[in-house]
């Protein structure tokens, strides 16, 4: 009787601890990969980081003016080019009738000058 | 007979003693068992010692320091991570061959250089280049020499260069702040640097600045030109945000490269807007026509002679464009008279000309965020003549930004914000205000600054549609302790529009020189006041401002479109 009950003892043992080690197996996996997770968030957020610097670098307003007016041949806002919503409709047709043809896109010559 | 009471005895004593050993023996067992059980528990239910999260600390280090963004947040400063090269001399076996072939792949190391560092006898750390580009670094470690390696360095960087680089500031090979905001974020915004941090987050919130990029950019384009085309020494300018104080541009040129390796900034390079004082001249009557409006010394009915000079003892106060008549209030504005401004000065008092200069904030420093910031210099004894000289900047100079925030306050119906370069919102704002002059003053400055740009001296800065007003001041420089006829400081505060002031502008050239174009002036009417104006038809569509034409706007835009076709 106290032979089996031991041997039962000894067998949930063995049991409980095979089972606490897969766990704790599976835990330390688990903790493995969130750390090689977040290792990967800090890489991208720093890779983000810089592409926020060089697009920051890239867009600087002289850069942008330059190629603006060397490029597409823009020139800085003046006030007349605001026009009243009242008065939209005359301005348009006044456009219209001066001049039929449409301008054409600055950006299609860059880009055929680009080929 | 004898043996069997031994025998028993001795049973019955090895009886007892086994079981009382086998009863300390399951004692220690059961205690041995329960502790290697506590453990087994402890160690695989409980959450063992930290120390994935040690390691991960470890590779951030410190409170990360947090990027700097303008109010469009645009990225004006942010730390990226580079690598250094370094070497070990004692673990490389062939020192030739090792230079030969880092020379090969990083040119600019230089060969003779690189060999006599590796040679020292007893160096176990040598560095190679600091601050490689990723595919630099890549390119020397796949060499595989034994004993070169890298390790990851923090640098700052700033991508907009110069753009912003007062306001902005620099810091050490350390990464700690030595100017501007970059100071300020280790000092005292240090509480504020830590509330960006977020401590379960390996970054942290940017500290994101009142100023907006593009209309910096415009401001240093317009005053770099007119520094070339005035030949000026140096110039600058301010655009702020009257309702919040919020500073959204601010330009001193010359400036420096952040970026640079040395950054020995130069006395010339220093922040005129923050760190110089400057007597501003005529502007300073602006501040002087609000102090007699707000002390009911005059109304826009009143009147002062302008005939004679005024004297004071033996010193004579004259008019640089003398009218030799009597002039109304809104005449001395325009035409500005120092005899009547001193006139009104004096009218309202010794006293209270002191008691309005300090309510103001001009007796004492103007602290803002930024740490560089001088004091003004004012005329140590207050005298009949001091006084009259004040009135029209004479002997009193201030910070520009000092200047120009008087003005946004007097103009925001009499409520000064204090300036600052961090965002602020209108609520915070209104907590900050303080009412310097009654909200009827306003008013009255409204008109005269928009008069003077209609029909007075600042009529270059009048664009079309967006409302100007402002007031012109040229002042002559102390040279050799005396002031100089030749050496002028241009300047021109303002604020558009006018009907709802939104937006104060200052400019100021240093030393402009005249022109053949300028008829031969330098006064600031010809150089600063036109300089504002091209700075203002840019940034306002920025700001959102939209212009609103009156007749007279139509007819200057007709007149320009022609100019611009012939």
């Amino acid at each position: 009787m106290l032979k089996i009950a031991n041997f039962a003892l000894v067998l949930a043992t063995l049991g409980t601890a095979s089972m606490l080690y897969k766990h704790e197996h599976a835990t330390r996996g688990s903790e493995r990969e969130l750390a090689r997770e977040k290792a990967e968030i800090v890489d991208t957020a720093e890779a983000i980081k810089l592409l926020k610097a060089e697009w920051s670098s890239l867009t600087r307003p002289e850069r942008l003016q330059f190629l603006a007016q060397t490029q597409l041949g823009m020139v800085p806002m003046t006030p007349d080019q605001f026009v009243d919503e009242n008065e939209l409709l005359a301005k348009l047709d006044a456009l219209t009738t001066s001049s039929t043809k449409t301008p054409a896109n600055p950006i299609d010559d860059v880009l055929k000058k680009m080929q | 007979m004898m043996e069997a009471p031994v025998v028993t005895i001795t049973e019955r004593k090895r009886g007892l003693g086994g079981q009382n050993r086998i009863r300390l023996l399951g004692l220690v067992f059961s205690l041995v068992f329960t502790i290697i059980g506590l453990q087994l528990v402890r160690l695989t239910v409980f959450k063992p010692e930290d120390g994935e999260a040690k390691r991960i600390a470890a590779s951030i280090e410190r409170i990360p320091r947090p990027d700097i963004t303008d109010r469009n947040g645009t990225v004006l400063a942010t730390d990226v991570s580079v690598a250094s090269l370094f070497a070990d001399p004692r673990k490389i076996l062939d020192i030739e061959e090792a230079v030969e072939l880092i020379t090969s792949s990083l040119p600019d190391v230089d060969a003779k250089d690189l060999y006599k560092k590796l040679t020292q006898p007893g160096r176990a750390f040598v560095w190679i280049k600091r601050q490689v580009s990723p595919e630099e670094r890549d390119v020397v470690y796949n060499l595989g020499i034994p004993g070169v390696g890298y390790v990851n360095e923090r640098k700052r960087v700033y991508p907009q260069g110069r753009l912003a680089a007062h306001t902005v500031g620099y810091v050490d090979v350390d990464t700690k702040g030595i100017a501007g905001i970059e100071k300020y974020l280790d000092a005292e915004g240090a509480i504020y640097t830590a509330s960006l941090a977020d401590p379960g987050k390996p970054l942290s919130e940017p500290a994101q600045l009142a100023m907006d990029v593009r209309v910096q950019h415009v401001l240093a384009d317009e005053i770099s030109k007119a520094i070339i085309k005035f030949k000026a020494v140096a110039g600058g300018g301010i655009v702020m945000d009257i309702e919040t104080g919020e500073i959204i541009s601010l330009v001193s040129l010359p400036d420096f490269n952040p970026n640079a390796e040395s950054k020995a900034i130069t006395k010339d390079q220093q922040n005129r807007m923050l760190s110089g004082v400057y007597e501003l001249g005529s502007v300073v009557k602006a501040v002087t026509f609000a102090m007699a409006f707000d002390f009911g010394v005059i109304n826009m009915n009143s009147k002062y002679d302008a005939r004679f000079p005024l004297v004071i003892g033996n010193a004579r106060i004259n008019d640089f464009h003398a009218q030799r008549r009597v002039l109304s209030v809104p005449e001395i504005f325009t035409n500005s008279s120092n005899i009547g401004t001193a006139k009104m000065a004096l009218d309202v008092g010794l006293e209270n000309h002191q008691e309005f200069l300090s309510r103001v904030g001009l007796m004492d420093r103007l602290l803002t965020e930024v740490p560089e910031s001088a004091k003004p210099i004012l005329p140590k004894k207050w005298g009949r003549l001091v006084s009259a000289t004040a009135a029209f900047g004479h002997g009193f100079a201030v910070q520009p930004l000092q200047g120009l925030s008087v003005v946004a306050g007097i103009l925001n119906e009499g409520k000064m914000v204090p300036p600052t370069f961090m965002r602020r919102s209108k609520e915070e704002a209104d907590v900050l205000g303080k009412q310097i002059v009654k909200p009827a003053v306003a008013g009255y400055m409204r008109e005269l600054f928009r008069l003077n740009a209609t029909d007075g001296s600042a009529g270059k800065a009048n664009v079309p549609g967006y409302r100007v007003g402002g007031k012109t001041g040229t002042a002559e420089k102390v040279v050799n302790r005396r002031y100089s006829k030749d050496h002028r400081l241009a300047s021109f505060i303002g604020a558009f529009p006018m009907d709802k002031p939104r937006y104060a502008i200052l400019v100021m050239l240093d030393e402009p020189k005249p022109l053949p174009e300028t008829y031969g002036f330098a006064t600031s009417g010809w150089n600063a006041v036109p300089t504002a104006g091209f700075i203002i038809e840019r940034i306002a569509p920025m700001l959102g401002v939209t212009p609103v034409f009156t007749e007279k706007d139509r007819e200057a835009l007709a007149k320009r479109a022609k100019v611009k076709k012939g």
